[in-house]
């Protein structure tokens, strides 16, 4: 990795990749008032209308009036009574979303889509109702089947996602071999510089490779916890373990700002215990809700240990980790973002909106001459800014933790 | 003047039995034993099934949380739109309506256990069991609201407007402001709490939360209420609005405020009191400072608690009985124009702060027809008052809180054509 900012451009280039599959799934998506999903039914021309009625008190209701209709062109009205759970619905085939209506409160005006519909089985959707799915039936001629369902899509994206993960931890590798260099070489500017340089690939993937026990362990022995072993910070120490890792490097070089003997065994023990890493990562394989769940996870890492400082304790680059957090997250949207545009298009709106936001407020704290390409995370800065990253972020991961569900049923 | 033990039985047994109780107590001997043996008063006992509706029943209803007793807990936040699109305003209000409806009938904001397992609950479910606890969530729109953003600005309501600098003041910017304000109070904490945290989690994404206060013991009586003490040990609000008149005169907007009739404006400060200066400073002078006995809360003039107070009587005190720069005398209506305003405030505390002192002071909030009332008591307030040095305002807010919506509408929905 040279000068510049690579975890950027990279992160923009799969963007632009899945940006392609993404406008072909917009066209196959009937999300508008008019959908071509199906071949209707010539032979009724009248609209025949179903209403949605919402409605709570602690277990809220999602009331279809009713479950059959002939083929053609169905306009479906909903409207939200008294529910405070329920604040969409949808029309589903094969979890293709056919029409929708979001953003649904009591008080508001009633809403509706339409869509032609051809013969089959259907599902009216009420996400947060006490039944979540109502069965509805076309009856007729039946509509051309779909030919790319949004589970496809999303279990490609899972796949493709892998091989962003073993990519992040195969650089993990070369920057970490660079920082025992730089260790080495007893040189401690440089071994500041590699630090910061090495730090942000295990903080975008940490969500899916923090669970390695090493073979002939116990799960609960830190000692064989290749998690424990490269990035546990100096508040969860384990004491019979003691301190390893990315951390106890940091302290030496930034802290005690002096190379000696045990930092460079730390640091050759940590370039041995990233290189097992990279061994056992390529035998991982993601289901989409793995992506959604490790998207989310990253940002809660985000909330618990970047923004209290807590990271990066000595070395105060805890921006640099956070971007990496948010950074890893995105990547899993863009691999997850063609299903879900076709499972459901206003909340993939709603949270690539909300990326856009994070990524612009991490761009002010961007700096040319910062270790790790940000300004230093200090006292005044987080008392500052703390508190306006916190929001954003949570901003973000309140419709991120949505997804698993989502996905998972898709 | 200076025997707990009378207050007590007095608030408890209520008048006609207080007379006797306090011979009875008094001759059974020491001070502690007597108030452990004294009954609550009768308001003090909390009946934690009792529920106020949220929905008006007819034109112009006032929102809850105003007239209601003050409950015995209070939480507060305001909040900033994140959003600028008018639409998401409009379902935030919405949303918030529907769910407020909900909780101050006891019940959850949709589901807190979600049919599969990787659903995320709509209700976070702390709240569960615990009743409605007379719970009430009131609404408040902020200057902000009707600023170039949202395209509001022609339903403006005719005074609000930021609180100017005031005498005295020491604001934190990190605790002033805010485009909305959420008051919840009710009889355990846990419930108001929980309304708070749902409705700021539903708000995620379109308002960012700006700042908050966390109130217990209430600190101002409402009608039929005793009169509770602030952190100072002193009887807060003898004097407040009861009367439905003086609702009607001082707290609510009339048909003249369109489409606020029936509704008010709520101030709020978050008065930082300096708790150890306080504590060192000896019975007399906390006594002029007020204008009050402290234990009884009769006024220094004499009588007993709701006696009124003689400003003219002659004294100790720059001449006269109640100092003219005691906080009663600057507070009171007789010095203001006649104004009253409706005090609902709150002790708070926040643990400790950066000194190692105890960090606490008073969450005052109060309603009024026009927030002129207030900046104009304050100004004298801050300019004068004895009471200035043991407190500091460091927090403010003022917002139009809206009338009640009726069912199947929500708060503020006349703004959106």
């Amino acid at each position: 990795m040279s000068s510049g900012n690579p975890q950027k451009s990279r992160l923009r280039s799969v963007l632009a990749l899945t940006a392609v599959a993404v406008s072909a799934a917009l066209v196959l998506a009937g999300c508008s008032t008019s959908s071509s999903s199906g071949s209707g039914d010539s032979s009724s021309s009248k609209v025949n209308k179903i209403s949605v009625t919402l409605t709570g008190g602690g277990s809220d209701k999602c009331a279809v009036s009713s479950t059959s209709v002939p083929a053609g062109p169905v306009t479906f009205t909903v409207e939200n009574k008294s529910s405070t759970g329920i604040t969409e619905v949808e029309l589903l085939q094969e979890q293709k979303i056919l029409g929708e209506k979001e953003n649904l409160a009591p008080g508001l005006a009633k809403s509706s889509f339409t869509v032609t519909l051809g013969g089959g089985k259907y599902q009216v959707y009420c996400p947060g109702a006490t039944k979540e799915l109502t069965d509805f039936t076309v009856t007729g001629k039946a509509a051309a089947a779909s030919n790319s369902s949004a589970a496809t899509l999303l279990r490609q994206g899972a796949k493709q996602y892998a091989t962003y993960v073993d990519d992040q931890v195969t650089t993990m590798v070369a920057t970490t071999k660079a920082l025992q260099t730089a260790v080495d070489s007893g040189n401690l500017t440089d071994a500041q510089t590699a630090y910061a340089k090495a730090r942000p690939y295990y903080e975008r993937v940490e969500s899916d490779v923090d669970g390695f026990v090493k073979p002939g362990f116990k799960a609960t022995d830190n000692a064989g916890n290749l998690d424990y072993l490269i990035d546990m910070r100096a508040s969860n120490l384990d004491p019979k373990v003691g301190w390893h890792g990315y951390h106890a490097v940091e302290r030496d070089l930034f802290q005690s700002k002096a190379i000696t003997a045990s930092t460079k065994t730390l640091a050759a023990e940590l370039t041995s215990n990233v290189e097992e890493l990279s061994k056992l990562v390529p035998s991982l394989s993601y289901k989409p809700e793995d992506l959604a769940n490790g998207a989310a996870g990253l940002l809660e890492e985000v909330q618990t240990e970047k923004v209290t400082g807590e990271e990066e304790a000595f070395s105060h680059i805890d921006l640099v980790d956070l971007a990496a957090n948010v950074e890893g997250a995105e990547e899993a949207f863009a691999y997850m973002r063609p299903g879900l545009q076709k499972l459901d298009p206003s909340i993939t709106k709603a949270i690539a909106a909300q990326f856009t936001k994070t990524d612009a407020l991490l761009d002010t704290y961007r700096s040319s001459t910062g270790l790790g390409g940000f300004i230093t995370y200090d006292a005044a800065t987080k008392a500052k800014d703390a508190n306006t990253i916190s929001q954003q972020v949570q901003a973000l991961q309140d419709p991120l933790s949505q997804l698993a569900a989502k996905v998972a049923t898709a | 003047m200076t025997d707990g033990v009378s207050r007590r039985a007095l608030l408890g047994g209520g008048l006609a039995a207080a007379g006797a109780g306090v011979g009875a107590l008094a001759g059974a001997g020491g001070t502690l034993a007597a108030q452990a043996a004294a009954a609550p008063p009768p308001d003090e006992s909390i009946d934690l099934s009792q529920s106020h509706p949220f929905y008006a029943t007819a034109a112009r209803q006032t929102q809850g949380g105003i007239e209601t007793p003050p409950q015995r807990y209070c939480v507060f936040m305001t909040f900033d739109m994140a959003s600028t699109l008018t639409t998401d305003l409009q379902v935030l209000l919405a949303r918030w309506s529907a769910a407020i409806a909900q909780l101050q009938a006891g019940k959850t904001i949709g589901t807190v256990e979600p049919s599969h397992g990787a659903g995320v609950g709509a209700d976070t479910g702390e709240a569960l069991d615990l009743g409605p606890a007379s719970l009430t969530v009131t609404v408040g729109l902020g200057p902000g609201i009707f600023d170039e953003r949202f395209g509001l600005a022609k339903h403006k309501p005719a005074h609000l407007a930021a609180i100017p600098a005031l005498p005295s003041d020491n604001l934190d910017a990190s605790l002033t402001g805010g485009d909305l304000s959420l008051q919840a109070c009710a009889d355990d904490p846990q419930v108001a709490y929980h309304a708070i945290r749902d409705l700021a989690r539903m708000a995620r994404g379109t308002a960012t939360v700006k700042w908050t206060v966390l109130g217990f013991g209430r600190a101002s009586a409402g009608a039929n209420q005793s009169t509770p003490r602030n952190l100072m040990g002193f009887k807060d609000g003898t004097r407040n609005i009861k009367e439905p008149a003086d609702f009607s005169k001082f707290v609510y907007l009339k048909d003249d405020a369109g489409w606020m009739a029936g509704g008010t404006y709520q101030v709020v400060r978050k008065i930082e009191i300096n708790i150890e200066i306080w504590d060192a400073d000896v019975i007399s002078d906390q006594q002029r400072v007020f204008g009050r006995d402290k234990v009884a809360g009769a006024p220094l003039s004499g009588g007993t608690e709701f006696t009124t107070p003689n400003f003219h009587k002659a004294g100790d005190f720059n001449g006269r009985a109640i100092d003219p720069t005691a906080h009663i005398a600057l507070a009171a209506h007789e010095n203001n124009d006649g104004v009253k305003i409706l005090r609902r405030s709150y002790n708070y505390t926040d643990g400790l702060n950066q000194y190692g002192q105890l960090d606490a002071g008073l969450f005052f909030a109060a309603y009024m027809n026009d927030p002129e009332h207030f900046t104009r008591i304050q100004t004298r307030l801050g300019a004068s008052d004895r009471l200035n040095e043991y407190i500091s305002h460091i927090g403010s807010g003022v917002f139009a809180v809206p009338p009640a919506p009726r069912s199947g509408s929500y708060v503020g929905e006349a703004l959106f054509g």
